[in-house]
């Protein structure tokens, strides 16, 4: 009896010690562990490159989003630094969303302060970072919103990582930075009915609601 | 003197004029001799049909409860009915061994072993049926409160299928448990009896070393009366709570609160019926009609009457409330005008004239004491409960609340295969039951001996009340044997009552005088000593023990001190050739 417990203990201690910790461990009836739909990153065999995400056809516009007019060029550039306007409001909600996004997409090389002074660039893994104050290049909301879309020299596009509305966020505190900087006075909170006409691009709240008062 | 007095209007419960070691032979005969022919073939028989179950039920748990005929209205059919069935007839022997018990039922001793093991068989049975019913039945462990890695995820303890787990689960360890203690004495008898060791050692496993004594009988009778006292309550609550899966539903013709009674009497009911059916064949086949006499079965027969009397009138109740209560969801449950002429009316009728009808002709003494008509009233009954239970799960299912929803049920071949799966099931178990264990409670049934066996009863009648029933033992003589060759000779005055059981065996295997005398000695075990004593008893020639059996020897071994039982069974068979030459 004594032995038959030790053996009994000694089994489930030896077949427990199976587990591999470089695999998956062993399943007791797997029945809804796979997914049968198609999950979004997985690999298929029926799908191009067996991968699940494909691309939309070209040329089609997805409810909710709206192209890009200006061209990624120097031409491009030179016309959204010109014309383009944020079409947010310069409220302080706007501002402090930028921020966050700022300090987490933008920060590590630009600086926190927007100097060019970011971790990479104090620990000298990347050189050449601007300061937004450069006069050489003098950014206006259009340029910043341009360059964050497509990029520019080594600086490559943010437009798969934040949604439009959360470019120009970034724009305003873009800007605000860069006030800083240049020791500007601070711009004043805006209300929405003050920047409703300039207001162009439709934010996917905003036509939610527009939908649902329809 | 021990007086003992019994109404005289008691009929004797062991028949056949036995003595206590007549009980030990006729109890160990089946598990000492060899299986016949008839029982390899019923067993064969048996053990297909549980193969067949059991492919059915590997079939449905891999392909899925699709393979049987339910349809999303009538979501219980076979499975449950069975369950049920299967659950009710377990409860006649728990019954009959605690039940009559408390009530100092004598006559359960002769049965109530067999009946146990129906229960534990029985039920074994209807446990099968909430696993495989299940979609899911790997994940059955789940119906128990265990701690677990899903933050301790816990069952529901509102559900009656969670209360049947713990009911069925419950009521069978305690049927195991009460008929195994019930067994211990008897497994020591076939122990002390075996005479190959491997059968010895077996039994002395199976028996844990019971020897007997003043305390052990004792403690033994006081754990009998407690367990009786706590499965009689289990007994009504077990169906009570398989009655509620049905009961606490919202569903007409479910939803009634004469169930948990009325599931219980119909248990009984189908219990008994089920006992009969077994007990009548067993008795024949394994020779026990002086233990399981044509009494015991005629009052088995008015427990019958009782609870087909009970359950007949909860049929009427049910059929008074369905039109009473003037539900017009009513009118399509179990028992309404609408089920007697729906699309069920055949399985409405079976039960009506299955369980109400055929019974009645029980109230007849001469039917009820007529064998064949119980084992045919027997199988009836149990058809009938199972439509009682068909009925009231199918019936009222098919035409529920929704017209949109009604919808018929038909079985598929894997429904009926895993039912005739378990009756094989059931019947291997049985059979191979019937030739292992003692049948009958040789323990129980020897307490009742001198109070209700026919011999003593009637001494008693013959010579009173104060009539010795036992007989003291003999001083044993030292092993001096100058004294013991005189006793010997003394000896040849027999008492009166020997001479009597000398008489009879002569009677049995033919006069023989001195004059043509055989050579005894040449038969194994026989010496001059014992030569001598057949001698004396009348017995001279290798004829005369060719005739002999197994009473005929069980007499000699009464009449003749120090006789060598061991070496009998050859005798008759060396005989016989002796007699040839």
């Amino acid at each position: 009896m004594k032995y038959s417990i030790l053996f009994i203990f000694c089994l489930t201690l030896s077949l427990s010690s199976c587990a591999d910790k470089d695999d998956p461990n062993y399943q007791y009836f797997p029945d809804m562990y796979e997914s049968l739909a198609y999950e979004t990153y997985q690999e298929a065999d029926i799908f191009q490159n067996e991968q699940e995400a494909m691309l939309p056809v070209e040329g089609s516009i997805s409810r909710g989003w709206m192209p890009y007019d200006y061209e990624d060029n120097l031409e491009g550039y030179d016309l959204a630094k010109a014309e383009l306007k944020n079409p947010l409001v310069y409220s302080e909600e706007n501002l402090k969303k930028g921020e966050e996004l700022y300090n987490i997409y933008c920060a590590t090389c630009h600086g926190k302060k927007g100097d060019g002074q970011g971790w990479l660039v104090q620990q000298e893994k990347i050189l050449g970072v601007p300061s937004y104050d450069d006069q050489g290049r003098a950014i206006t909301e259009g340029s910043v919103y341009h360059v964050m879309y497509y990029g520019i020299n080594t600086m490559g596009s943010y437009a798969s990582q934040m949604s439009e509305k959360e470019l120009w966020q970034v724009d305003h505190y873009v800007m605000k930075l860069k006030a800083e900087l240049e020791g500007k006075p601070e711009r004043a909170f805006e209300t929405e009915a003050d920047n409703e006409k300039e207001n162009e691009i439709e934010t996917e709240a905003e036509e939610k609601e527009v939908a649902t008062t329809e | 003197m021990m007086s003992h007095y019994e109404a005289p209007i008691r009929k004797p419960l062991v028949t056949g004029d036995k003595s206590y070691h007549d009980v030990t032979v006729d109890i160990a005969r089946p598990i000492e001799g060899r299986a016949n022919k008839l029982w390899w073939i019923v067993f064969s028989i048996a053990l297909f049909a549980f193969l067949w179950g059991l492919g059915c039920i590997i079939y449905t748990i891999s392909t899925g409860i699709g393979v049987w005929g339910l349809n999303n209205t009538i979501e219980w059919a076979w499975d449950i009915t069975n369950f049920v069935w299967w659950v009710g007839i377990g409860h006649a022997g728990t019954l009959i061994s605690a039940v009559l018990l408390l009530f100092r039922q004598r006559w359960r001793m002769a049965v109530n072993r067999s009946a146990e093991a129906m229960t534990i068989f029985a039920v074994v049975q209807a446990g099968l049926f909430p696993i495989i019913h299940m979609g899911r039945p790997w994940l059955a462990y789940w119906v128990l409160p265990i701690p677990n890695q899903f933050g301790s995820l816990w069952v529901n303890f509102n559900s009656p299928l969670l209360w049947d787990v713990f009911a069925i689960s419950t009521y069978l360890s305690v049927s195991l448990v009460f008929w195994y203690t019930g067994l211990l004495p008897d497994f020591a008898m076939i122990r002390d009896r075996a005479k190959l060791p491997f059968q010895k050692k077996i039994y002395g496993i199976l028996s844990f070393g019971w020897s007997g004594r003043m305390k052990d009988w004792q403690r033994f009778e006081e754990v009998s009366l407690v367990l009786a006292g706590l499965a009689t309550p289990l007994v009504l609550s077990v169906h009570t709570i398989v009655s509620f899966d049905f009961a606490t539903s919202v569903v007409p013709g479910w939803h009634s609160t004469i169930f948990p009674p009325y599931f219980v009497a119909g248990a009984i009911f189908s219990g008994f019926a089920m006992v009969q059916t077994l007990l009548i064949i067993m008795r024949k086949v394994s020779n026990l009609e002086n233990y399981i006499t044509i009494d015991h079965i005629e009052l088995m027969n008015k427990v019958i009457i009782v609870t087909g009397g009970i359950v007949g009138t909860a049929y009427i109740t049910e059929y008074f409330i369905a039109w009473y209560s003037g539900s017009a969801y009513e009118d399509y449950t179990y028992l309404s005008f609408g089920a007697a002429t729906g699309p069920y009316w055949w399985a409405f009728w079976a039960l009506i004239i299955c369980n109400m009808i055929v019974p009645l002709s029980l109230w007849w003494k001469k039917m009820r004491r007529n064998i064949m008509w119980t084992f045919i009233v027997s199988i009836v009954i149990n058809i009938g409960m199972w439509f009682e239970r068909f009925d009231i799960i199918v019936l009222c299912l098919s035409k529920g609340r929704t017209p949109s929803t009604w919808a018929m049920f038909s079985p598929t071949f894997v429904d009926v295969g895993i039912f005739i799966g378990t009756i094989g099931f059931f019947f291997v178990l049985f059979l191979l039951y019937s030739r292992s264990f003692p049948v009958i409670a040789q323990a129980e049934v020897k307490s009742i001996l001198k109070l209700s066996g026919d011999r003593y009863k009637a001494m008693r009648k013959a010579q009173g009340d104060d009539v010795q029933l036992y007989e003291l033992p003999k001083q044993q003589p030292l092993p001096n044997f100058e004294k013991l060759i005189e006793e010997q000779e003394s000896q040849e005055e027999v008492t009166e009552e020997s001479g009597n059981l000398a008489e009879k065996l002569i009677l049995n295997i033919g006069k023989a005088s001195k004059d043509v005398a055989d050579d005894l000695k040449r038969l194994s075990g026989i010496g001059p000593a014992l030569e001598e004593k057949l001698n004396q008893v009348g017995v001279y020639t290798y004829n005369q023990i060719s005739n002999m059996t197994e009473k005929e020897f069980g007499i000699l071994d009464e009449l003749i001190q120090k006789f060598p039982k061991s070496k009998t069974k050859f005798w008759a068979g060396e005989a016989n050739l002796l007699n040839k030459k």
